[in-house]
Parts: structure tokens; C-alpha cells; sequence
């Protein structure tokens, strides 16, 4: 034979599978170990050990036979008898026949089926052939679960031997013993488990090696003995690792053959045995009790086991696999989607489970974990763009998707995605058609029982079994034709909170009724001589054909109620709540089909029912019928109601929802995944979707690619799994014709001109003038591309000018006058630009009293009359005013010889007077008035006292127990950025007009401005947020959910928020405002419109109100021209923003356009 | 262009207090502009006779004072032929304080002492200077021709 078809199995040193014939190597290897030199054997461990990660590559094809090349090959003529008889065992295959030659079966093979390999005879063939195979599938015991095709039945379990051949495989074993003649050639060995755990064990150079830091459970030590029951020596522990756990789970039965030892053995020498594996007949009667494990589809009652159940059954799923594996049985059939990765990925999750547990061991803990735990959660969290990747796919919904109307019993208007979220879960629940084929369900392989043993002796067949299937990660082996369970007909909603999944539902629930609930309303209520038949209160689960249980948080139970009032017409609904007190009803009499027309259409529970009621069923032994419950009966459907209550799979409530037993299985939820994607897996449990619902499944695929970093091969499956199950739409999609899912309240924006103060003008009029000479001068020298930026520069000064002239000014300048400002409030003769009223009061009484003691007769008239009009204007009996005969003053301002008149009519005066060329006198005393020492009267505490609308609201509590704090302030401050601006003031007066609670947004793009605007917010008494981009993500999230907040009855929660448009323009949900002010036009609208949008979007319930400030006469008003261009231009081209689209050469063209529009 | 309160109220109280002697009425159509009728002061060259002005409050009213002018001929150093006043308080001197009642009280109050130092007509200021009793007496026969009818 050729060396080099040689590479192919690792290990294989005996013929063990008739396919298996096929590879040459094995049958030279097993001969080398009796005739060839001992160079022969160590190059064939050399394969051995550079082969061993080549698992599956296909035997080849094998070659017919010919009777002169097998003599060629064997080397011996033999006779003609011979070789037709090892022809025939071998099936006219050559190889096969080499190496039944070799091995020396075909020696034996007339007398092989009685041999030991063969069942015992006293559970002869005919015996269980006699049993009738046909009376087996249709009498599915009752304690079958929702999965009955997947379970074998007893009859045809009983029908089977006691133990059923599998296969074989070599293996070179290690003795224990050293002596000559201790195995011959041929001499069967029994494979046996120690009874007992030894302390220590032999070491291969035969030391004695204590066994350290490893637990009981980790001893897989399997001897092989003697006839007489001496033990010989051990399998190799990889071997033993796997048959060992066979053996203890009583799966397999291993026996061995002796195929080459010395004659002279000694300890730790290597001898080669054969082992024949056998199924057990137990292994099959134990599914049901093997089910109970698997942590899917078990009663749920007793899990708390479940650790070391799981431990079971990873090394029940690695030796399953290890043991098709050496004895090369490949499965028959197997589903497509899971055969790529199964095998791998299994032994890959058992590897990593196992080290998870040495690692928990190490650490000193139990490696039984507390199941029930609610804070253990496993997985890791998920990144934020991961979990967009995967709600993509959910995402990408078609707006083309057929519509379903609702019954007409049904009684609201459905918006056209509803309706179609309607016929996506009619789709989901009538899709019973695909169940109807018996395919085979996708976790089982299909294996053929072998009909012959590795020497080729024909096994005993059993008629109607020549096939058994494994589910690989339940562990379960069965008999019975797995049938595919009928598909999850249900799913999860996952639209985005405020699309109306509860009325969609609904929608559901009039408009798919089983046939025993539509046949029920076609009918009047029974008479009572005409009462149904009750069903006797059993402990089996009844079904209730005609209700809908919905489990959601208790304090949304109400709200399922009166929505199911709203969305039904009258009658047509019978709803139940079923919670507390109420929950008297026994439900499996209530919900009967026999009492169909008074059952109850929906029951409304909470998750804390289902809990407790899940306890009473645990604590009364599984009993589910006896105490008329939520789990005695079948719905037609569940809904869970945020549906993340459940995430955690180990929490007892989810562990309670996966028991509720229904038809349909719907999760509503906002968040299917909230931050790992085993909190998927529980809504898919949940949901029963085969088979997914497997965890060992969900690991092998999901969390181990996950954790192992194959990340985007972990989401792709979750993809897969969330595309057929999950409607998700989101607040944000739009329809094609880009008209949002709900339609938003309606807006306004409206554009403000403001208009500059006169200083302000000045300042705006200077660097207009600069900036058009600059343009002028390039444009002249053809140089306005190049002088660009400095253009582009001073038109950002025009546009800060127009929201407020210290913008534009040297920062180090303001800080100066800053701090002559500070130095003037320093100053004791002097008055501060903020002055408390009663300080001043005080100041002029003390004097006055200082005045009286000295000369009591001459009491300083002027100061005496200071005293009087300050407590005037603290009374607010100031009157009327001497100007324009207001009376209370508007807005009260006074000079320091503290005549008062209403701040715009002292202000009009002083401006007529200066304009005039006069020094500005004061209108009572003709005293000269410095413009700058005159100052307004504001009162604090009320936030509008300014503007006087609804201040009086505020002042009714708080004014009566302590007089209102009242400051004198500068009208025209020394400090720069303590004065107010045209725009600050237009935005403060739109500010005050608000009803009270209403909440504001204010975007500039000057983060400066805003460090201006909130001062004079604080001052009228406006309590604001402040967003920008120097906070950090935490900050900026506190700040939004204050915002947010819902806090209408509090005062003084700030309903105003400062932001900066480039920070707070993107993304950010503010509909807790409903008001937007835009302090300056950015150049194009596009990013306005953004900002404005973080207020008009889904879940805004008023009307919007959008005022844009824009300065009158200046560069803004242009801008506004340009921003019109731009949007035309955008609209013409398809794209988004000007700068995004055209040439280089476009581009400039269209900056200088710009500038001729701003400057020209 | 409404009526700024100020005017409303000035012209309100105007009519609910009159100030004896003196009288200011507006016109239907035109609120800004009064009839005023001023009784000369007693023991004056004027007493008897009731002396007609106009009076018109300008746009900037209080800003600016009121423009004001005797319709009737009257001999007066500080009032020119043409009936202009001159006044500091109509002039330099107004202040928004100052009101319709305050100057005419001052007009009034300017009949019974005139102030020849400060004149408007040069000619009667002179007369009035040089030969005081004269002057005095064409005044008491101006206002019995003009004033007194």
C-alpha cells in the first residue's frame, strides 16, 4: 500500500467501520505491530501525533476488489477459498479485505455472532421482535411535553436489546502490571470504572503522583481486567476522559480485545486493544428522565439541580461526540444549518464551561452555583454599535408589507404600519402548514445502527430499527423519528416605545380567535338547562381556547384594561384581571371550550402572579391542575408585556413564564436585547423557537463565538435568529415619502427681527464697515478667494456682534473692565452694577441716624428723602410714572437722586437729551444724570417680576411671609459681559410670556453666547441647564435626564435648556420642550433643522414653537438668503449640503456667491 | 397712531380738575390739539380780558414740550406778534415732568410778570424798559380791544 494515502485518521489501528476499510494505514499499522520492524511502528505515531487535528476528512473511495492484488498486497498466497471468503465479508472491497486479512476475523467470523460482542441471548432477537413495533408512536405517554415527537416511546424502547452494538476502535492502553503472559493475543479485557477514588494515581514513569487540585468529578480513570476481574492496566486518559463518561451515565457498555501485547509486559508498557462499544438499552429508556435535564424542556419544577445536570451534560455531549468520532459513525442526516460548526463548536463550549468551572474551583467557591440568583447574570455586555448591528437587520423593514384590517369588532383606526405589524403576526400564528412535514427537527442527527461489527460479523438487526438519533446538545439519544416541532407561532414586537404595540395587540387578539371562541360568539349563553359540561378539576392541563393571557409589570395592568375597553367595541371583549383579590376564579373551569361563550377573551396578570403561583405549583410537587390556576391551563395565547423583565434566564420569573403553557407566545418589548445577548436567549426560550431555545445550542453558536471574539460571527447568528422573529420599527423610520411612522404634532418657526440697541449698532455698523472695505478691497484685486478666511473672519465678528457685542471684543479687554467693574462695586461711595435694596436702605438710614445724633436739627433733607424713595420703590409705591403716567412704573429704573420713571422712559429721555447735545438732566430735579449710574428695580423670587404677566402667582406665597428681595441694577453695567443684548432681551421677554411648566430649548453656536444668555437667566430668576461639548457623556446624560425629567409641580425645576448647536444639534430626544429658540442663523437650515428636530420628533405631544432670532438690517437677514439658496441647490442636486457635492472648482465658485450675497 | 396714555390722562385730568382761570379743551379730531383760554391775572395789565392759545403736543410728546401760542393779540415783552412765547420751560428748561396744566399755569403766571430782560419782542421789551407806566397801559388797552370781546 502506498505511505502516502496514509494520513487519515488519527489513531486508528483497527478496522472498526466498513467504511472505515478504506484507509490502507490502518490495517499495515496493526500488522507492524506483530511482524514489521519497530521503526515501522514509531513512524506511524509520528502520523499519529502531526495528524491528530485532521478529524473528518472523507475515507476514499475504495477500490474493487481483485483477487491478485490482494495477494500482491498481503504478501502470502493463500488459497482461493480464502480470499473468497474474506471477498465476501469485505463486500468485494479491497482494502476492507486487506485488513480483515490482517487482523485475523475472518478466522472467526462463522462462530463471531455468538461471541461476546453479541447481545446476550437471553434477550434473544426473537424475544423483542416479538413485540408489536406498530402499537409504540401513537400511545405517547401523557407526561410527553409540548416536544412528544422527539421522545422515544416506551413501547419501542422496550422492543430494543439490552444493549445495541455501536462500534469499535483501537486503542493503546497502559498496564498497570508487569509479568509475562499477563494478555495474550485475542484476549478479551472488560472495560471498568473504579469503584473507588484513589487518592493518588500512577504517573507514566509509574511514580506515585498525588492527585492535587483536582475534584472528585474530574477522575475518569477506566481500567480494563481480566476475565478474572484483575485489573491489567488503564486506557490512556484521553480515551478514559470520554468513556468514562459513558460508562458513569450508564450509556455505554465498552468491552475490549486484546490485539497485541508482549509476551513480557511491564508497567506502563503499551498494549493495543480493540474496543467494542455498545449502546445501552437504559441510555435510551433514560431520555425521559435525561430530558428533565435539559434545561429547555424540563418541567421547570426541580432546577434547581440544574448546575450539575449541565455539568452531566457536557461530558455526556463531548463523549458522544469523541465516541462517533473513534468509531467513525457518521449521522445519515443532520440539519444543514447546524452540521458546519456543530461538532467543533460543542466540544469548544464543553472546553470553555470546563475551564469556567476550574477557574471558579480554583477560586475556592462550589461548583454548584446559587441558579436562582437574580444579580448573576453571564455574558458579556454588549457594545452600543454592536447592538445597532444587529437591530439593523430587524430593522430593515419593508413599508411595502402587506396590511391586515382588523375584525370589525376591533374598534379603532389603525395607522398603516400597525395594520401591518397585524398581518406580520396573523402571518406568525397561522403558519402551522410547515409543521405538517415530518421534518426532522434540527438538533437530531439520524444514525444508522451498524449491521455489521468491526471483523464484518453481522450484527442482529431489529426490525423497524436500523436507526437511532442523537441530539447532541440535550445529550438524548432516541429511537423514534425526531419530528420537528411546529415552528414558535408567536414572535417579539419590538417597536419602539410610543408606536402602540398594546393596540396592535389587541388588534391581534379581535382578529385571530381560535374556532372555539368564534364558534362560542356565534352563540347566545347557554341556558341553564342547557349548561355545558364542566371539566372535573384535574390535575391536566386543560386548555382554554378562548383566552389571552397577558403578563405584564403591575403597574401596567390597569393601563391593558382600559386600553382593551378603548379598542373594542362594546361586548366584544370580555376582559379579566387577574390579580390580588380577584384572582379567586378557577381558571381550567373559567376557560374551558365548554364555557367558551363567558370565558374571559383576556386575562390581564402580573409577572409577581405568575411567580407565586409558579412557587405553589413547585412547592405541591408539579402538581399544575389542582389549584385551577394560571399554569392548569393551555391559553390560546401568552403576551409578556416588557418583556425584559425575563432577561435573566436564571430568575425564577423567567424561569416561571417559560412553564406557561399556550398556543401563541408573543414578548412585547422595547429592548429585546438590553445589554447581552443572552438576554435574547430568554425572550427565544421563552418563545419555545426550536432551536434556539437550547441553551447548550444558543452557547455553542452565540456566547462562545462571542466570547472567543468571533464577534461578528456570533452577531450574524443572532441576526438570523432575530430576522424571522422580530418586528421592530422605530420612532425614527420614515415612509418612502419620508413622512414619519406617527405623524408629529404640528410646528411653527417663525423668524424674529431684532433690533439693535444703539451701542450695539455702533459696534455692528464699525465692523460691517471693516469687513465691506476688505471685501471691496479684494474683490477690486481679484484676490477674494485668497483673503477668504479673513473675510470669512470678519463676518463671524458681524454675526457675534448681532447677538452681543462683547463677542466680538479682545477677551483680555472684557476681563479688564471686568475688573474695574469689580473695583467700582468695591467702592464704598460708589454703587456696584447689582445692588441689594435693603443694604442701600440700610446704608442711608445709618447715615441718617448718624446725621441725627450730631446735629439732630439739621437732618440732611436730601438724605431723608433718599431713605423715603428707596422704601417707595421697595413698597412699590413708587406710582405712577412722572413720564408717561403708567402706573405701577413698567419695569421701574431710578437715578442716584432716586427719582424713578419707567426704564424704557428714563432711558428715552436720557438718549432725547444726549442726542440733543445736552447733558442728560434728571426729568424731576434737573439734576445732571451720569447714563451709566442709572439703575433698574428688579425683584427676585418670581421669575417674570420683570415682565409682570403671572409674577404675582409666585409673590402670593412667597412675598406674604418675607418681603421679595429687590436689587437696584445698572442698566448699563461697568461689567461688559454683565449687560444684556437685543436678542437677550427679545429672548427673555419670549421666555416670560410662557405658561408656566412649559419647557424651552435655546441653541446658539456660540458656546460664548450661551455663557451670556444664562447670567441674564439667572437674574429674572430662570432656573436653566446648560449642554455643550465640553462636558463629559456623563455629565451631558445628567443634564438631559434633568431636563426630561418630569417635574411640572416643582418651581424650581429648570425648564430651560442652553445648548450649542453643534453638541446638542445631533441625536439628542428633547421632547420634554415644546419650545425652541435659535439665537443666530446657522449657514445653512439643514443643521438648524436638525436642532430643532431633537424637540419635533416622536414622542412630542404638543405643538411645536420654533422662533429664530435674526438681527434686523445686518448680515443675518442675509444669511438667511444664502441658507434659502443652499436649500434650493441641495433640493436640485440630491445632496444634503452644499459643501458636499460638486467640484473643488464648484465649490469656490459658489463660497465667492456667498460672500457677494453676505457683503456685496 | 394711538394716543399715548399719557395724553389720555393729562387731558382727563384736565377736565375732572380745571385750574381756575385757565380752561384746555382738545379737538374731536384732533386729540393733540387744544384750545386754551387763559384769564389774565388780576392786578395785572391783563386782568379782564381771556386770552385764546393753541396748544399742540408734539409726536415726542413728553420728550419734547408742547407747542403753544397766543391767538390773541396781546402786548406782552416776551410774546411776539405773532403770539410765540417766550419761555424757559417751553424751551431749555422742559422737562417730560412738566405737563400741559404746569406750563400753562407758567403762561399764566408769565402775564403777571413779565420779564423784559429776556425778550422776544424787541420793540415792547424796549417800551417797556423806557417808560414802563406807558407800556403798561397800551397792555391794558390791547387786552380791552382784543381780549375782552
Amino acid at each position: 500500500m502506498d505511505i502516502d494515502v496514509r494520513p487519515r485518521k488519527k489513531r486508528r489501528f483497527f478496522v472498526d467501520d466498513p467504511e472505515d476499510v478504506a484507509d490502507p494505514q490502518v490495517s499495515t499499522s496493526s500488522v507492524t505491530a506483530t511482524s514489521r520492524p519497530a521503526s515501522a511502528t514509531s513512524s506511524t505515531r509520528e502520523q499519529r501525533s502531526s495528524q491528530t487535528e485532521v478529524h473528518d476528512i472523507q475515507p476514499l473511495p475504495s477500490p474493487a476488489f481483485d483477487a491478485d492484488t490482494f495477494r500482491t498486497v498481503i504478501g502470502e498466497d493463500v488459497g482461493q477459498d480464502v480470499v473468497n471468503q474474506i471477498q465476501a465479508a469485505a463486500h468485494g472491497d479491497i482494502e476492507r479485505a486487506i485488513n480483515i486479512y490482517f487482523d485475523g476475523s475472518w478466522k472467526k467470523s462463522a462462530s463471531a455472532a455468538s461471541s461476546a460482542q453479541r447481545p446476550p441471548p437471553s434477550k434473544g432477537v426473537d424475544k423483542w421482535l416479538a413485540t408489536s413495533e406498530g402499537s409504540s408512536s401513537a400511545s405517547i405517554a401523557p407526561e410527553q411535553r409540548n416536544d412528544a415527537g422527539t421522545v422515544p416511546t416506551r413501547a419501542r424502547v422496550h422492543s430494543m436489546p439490552n444493549e445495541r452494538y455501536v462500534g469499535s476502535f483501537g486503542v493503546a492502553a497502559w498496564m498497570t502490571k508487569s509479568g509475562a503472559n499477563l494478555l495474550a493475543h485475542g484476549e478479551a479485557v472488560r472495560i471498568e470504572r473504579s469503584k473507588i477514588a484513589p487518592r493518588t494515581k500512577l504517573g507514566r514513569g509509574g511514580k506515585l503522583v498525588p492527585i492535587v487540585g483536582r475534584n472528585q468529578k474530574a477522575d475518569v480513570i477506566t481500567r480494563f481486567t481480566n476475565s478474572r476481574g484483575e485489573e491489567l492496566g488503564r486506557l490512556p486518559e484521553e480515551t478514559a476522559a470520554w468513556v468514562s463518561s459513558l460508562v458513569d451515565q450508564k450509556i455505554c457498555r465498552f468491552e475490549g480485545t486484546c490485539v497485541y501485547a508482549p509476551d513480557r509486559v511491564r508497567v506502563n508498557d503499551t498494549v493495543y486493544l480493540q474496543v467494542r462499544a455498545y449502546f445501552l438499552k437504559t441510555a435510551f429508556e433514560a431520555s425521559a428522565f435525561v430530558k428533565s435535564k435539559d434545561d429547555n424542556r424540563a418541567t421547570g419544577f426541580f432546577e434547581e439541580k440544574e448546575n450539575s445536570e449541565e455539568k452531566d451534560l457536557r461530558l455526556r455531549q463531548v463523549a458522544l461526540i469523541k465516541l462517533f468520532e473513534e468509531v467513525n459513525l457518521n449521522p445519515t442526516s443532520t440539519n444543514e444549518t447546524t452540521a458546519k460548526h456543530k461538532k467543533q463548536g460543542l466540544l469548544r463550549a464543553a472546553e470553555m464551561a470546563e475551564q469556567y468551572d476550574k477557574e471558579k474551583d480554583s477560586k475556592g467557591k462550589s461548583g454548584v452555583s446559587t441558579p436562582n440568583s437574580e444579580e448573576e447574570e453571564e455574558g458579556e455586555e454588549l457594545e452600543e454599535d454592536q447592538l445597532d448591528a444587529l437591530y439593523q437587520k430587524a430593522r430593515s423593514f419593508d413599508f411595502d408589507t402587506p396590511e391586515a384590517e382588523p375584525v370589525s369588532t376591533f374598534a379603532l383606526d389603525l395607522r398603516k404600519y400597525q395594520k401591518q405589524a397585524l398581518h406580520w403576526m396573523l402571518a406568525k400564528e397561522r403558519d402551522e402548514t410547515s409543521s405538517k412535514q415530518q421534518s426532522m427537527h434540527p438538533l437530531w442527527e439520524e444514525y444508522v445502527w451498524p449491521t455489521k461489527d468491526a471483523n464484518d460479523v453481522s450484527l442482529p438487526t431489529v426490525e423497524g430499527q436500523d436507526k437511532f438519533y442523537v441530539n447532541l446538545y440535550s445529550g438524548e439519544i432516541g429511537l423514534e423519528f425526531p419530528v420537528q416541532e411546529q415552528n414558535c407561532l408567536g414572535g417579539i414586537l419590538a417597536d419602539e416605545m410610543g408606536l402602540g404595540k398594546t393596540i396592535e395587540i389587541y388588534s391581534l387578539i379581535h382578529s385571530n380567535r381560535s374556532d372555539i371562541d368564534l364558534q362560542a360568539a356565534g352563540k347566545p349563553v347557554a341556558s341553564v338547562n342547557h349548561l355545558p359540561r364542566l371539566p372535573q378539576s384535574s390535575t391536566s392541563v386543560e386548555p382554554a381556547p378562548c383566552t389571552t393571557l397577558v403578563v405584564a409589570p403591575m403597574s401596567l395592568l390597569a393601563q391593558w384594561e382600559s386600553e382593551a375597553v378603548k379598542c373594542s367595541n362594546p361586548g366584544t371583549l370580555r376582559t379579566m384581571v387577574y390579580y390580588g383579590s380577584e384572582k379567586t376564579a378557577n381558571l381550567q373551569v373559567l376557560c374551558s371550550a365548554a364555557n367558551a361563550a363567558s370565558a374571559p377573551n383576556v386575562i390581564i396578570t402580573s409577572y409577581g402572579t405568575v411567580l407565586s403561583e409558579f412557587g405553589q405549583v413547585t412547592a405541591a410537587g408539579g402538581d399544575r391542575g389542582s389549584n385551577g390556576g394560571l399554569f392548569s391551563v393551555e391559553f390560546h395565547r401568552v403576551i409578556l408585556d416588557e418583556a425584559h423583565t425575563i432577561k435573566n434566564r436564571q430568575a425564577k420569573t423567567s424561569k416561571a413564564c417559560y412553564e406557561l403553557k399556550a398556543k401563541h407566545r408573543w414578548v412585547l418589548t422595547g429592548t429585546p436585547i438590553v445589554n447581552r445577548l443572552e438576554d435574547l436567549f430568554s425572550l427565544v426560550r421563552f418563545l419555545k423557537v426550536e432551536p434556539w431555545s437550547n441553551f447548550s445550542y444558543w452557547k455553542t453558536f452565540i456566547t462562545v463565538p462571542f466570547e472567543s471574539k468571533e464577534i461578528a460571527r456570533a452577531l450574524n447568528v443572532v441576526q438570523t435568529v432575530l430576522e424571522p422573529l422580530v418586528l421592530r420599527r422605530t420612532k425614527d423610520m420614515k415612509t418612502p415619502e419620508g413622512e414619519a411612522l406617527v405623524p408629529l404634532p404640528p410646528k411653527s418657526i417663525v423668524v424674529e427681527e431684532v433690533e439693535l440697541s444703539k451701542t450695539e449698532r455702533e459696534v455692528y455698523d464699525l465692523i460691517f464697515t471693516r469687513a465691506k472695505r476688505a471685501f471691496n478691497e479684494s474683490v477690486q484685486a481679484g484676490t477674494l478667494l485668497k483673503s477668504y478666511t479673513t473675510i470669512f473672519a470678519q463676518i463671524l465678528r458681524l454675526r457675534q456682534s448681532c447677538c452681543h457685542p462683547v463677542l466680538t471684543r479682545n477677551k483680555d479687554l472684557v476681563a479688564d473692565e471686568e475688573d474695574a467693574a469689580v473695583a467700582a462695586a468695591a467702592d464704598a461711595n460708589g454703587f456696584a452694577d447689582d445692588m441689594d435694596l435693603q443694604d442701600l436702605i440700610d446704608r442711608f438710614t445709618q447715615d441718617t441716624n448718624l446725621a441725627g445724633k450730631d446735629q439732630a436739627a439739621e437732618k440732611d433733607p436730601i438724605t431723608t428723602f433718599t431713605t423715603h424713595a428707596l422704601r417707595q420703590i421697595q413698597d412699590e409705591s413708587g406710582g405712577e410714572c412722572p413720564l408717561c403716567y403708567e402706573e405701577p412704573m413698567l419695569n421701574p429704573a431710578v437715578t442716584t437722586c432716586w427719582h424713578s420713571a419707567c426704564k424704557d422712559c428714563l432711558e428715552r429721555l436720557i438718549s432725547h437729551q444726549t442726542d440733543k447735545g445736552e447733558v442728560p438732566r434728571c426729568f424731576s430735579c434737573r439734576e445732571t444724570i451720569n447714563p451709566r449710574d442709572v439703575f433698574e428695580v428688579v425683584k427676585h423670587n418670581s421669575p417674570s417680576a420683570s415682565f409682570d404677566t403671572e409674577g404675582d402667582m409666585y409673590s402670593a406665597d412667597g412675598a406674604a411671609s418675607k418681603p421679595p428681595k429687590i436689587s437696584l441694577r445698572r442698566i448699563h453695567p461697568y461689567s461688559p459681559t454683565a449687560s444684556t443684548s437685543a436678542k437677550i432681551a427679545a429672548l427673555l421677554k419670549h421666555l416670560s410670556a410662557l405658561p408656566r411648566g412649559a419647557k424651552s430649548v435655546v441653541f446658539s453656536q456660540f458656546t460664548a453666547f450661551l455663557d451670556l444668555i444664562a447670567p441674564q437667566l439667572s437674574k429674572h430668576g430662570f432656573q436653566h441647564l446648560r449642554f455643550d461639548g465640553t462636558m463629559s457623556q456623563k455629565v451631558r446624560a445628567q443634564v438631559i435626564r434633568a431636563f426630561n425629567a418630569d417635574n411640572a409641580s416643582d418651581p424650581k425645576a429648570p425648564r430651560i435648556l442652553l445648548l450649542s448647536l453643534r453638541a446638542g444639534g445631533v441625536g439628542l430626544n428633547l421632547t420634554a420642550a415644546n419650545h425652541c429658540y435659535m439665537m443666530d442663523p446657522w449657514w445653512s437650515f439643514a443643521v438648524e433643522a436638525q436642532a430643532i428636530d431633537r424637540v419635533h420628533r416622536m414622542g412630542q405631544t404638543q405643538d411645536v414653537e420654533v422662533v429664530r432670532f435674526v438681527t434686523k438690517d445686518s448680515i443675518e437677514g442675509r444669511m438667511l438668503r444664502v441658507q434659502e439658496r443652499k436649500m434650493a441647490v441641495a433640493g436640485s442636486l440630491g445632496v444634503g449640503q452644499s459643501g458636499a457635492g460638486g467640484t473643488e472648482e464648484e465649490r469656490r465658485k459658489r463660497r465667492v456667491e456667498e460672500l457677494e450675497m453676505l457683503l456685496g | 397712531m394711538a394716543l399715548p396714555k399719557r395724553i389720555i390722562k393729562e387731558t382727563e385730568r384736565l377736565m375732572a380738575e380745571p385750574v381756575p382761570g385757565i380752561s384746555a379743551v382738545p379737538h374731536e379730531d384732533n386729540l393733540r390739539y387744544f384750545d386754551v383760554s387763559i384769564h389774565g391775572p388780576s392786578q395785572s395789565p391783563y386782568e379782564g380780558g381771556i386770552f385764546k392759545l393753541e396748544l399742540f403736543l408734539p409726536e415726542d410728546y413728553p420728550m419734547t414740550p408742547p407747542k403753544i401760542r397766543f391767538l390773541t393779540k396781546i402786548y406782552h415783552p416776551n410774546i411776539d406778534k405773532l403770539g410765540r412765547i417766550c419761555l424757559d420751560v417751553l424751551k431749555s428748561n422742559w422737562s417730560p415732568a412738566l405737563q400741559i396744566r404746569t406750563i400753562l399755569l407758567s403762561i399764566q403766571a408769565l402775564l403777571g410778570a413779565p420779564n423784559p430782560d429776556d425778550p422776544l419782542a424787541n420793540d415792547v421789551a424796549q417800551r417797556w424798559k423806557e417808560d414802563q407806566e406807558a407800556a403798561i397801559q397800551t397792555a391794558r388797552e390791547w387786552t380791552k380791544t382784543h381780549a375782552m370781546t
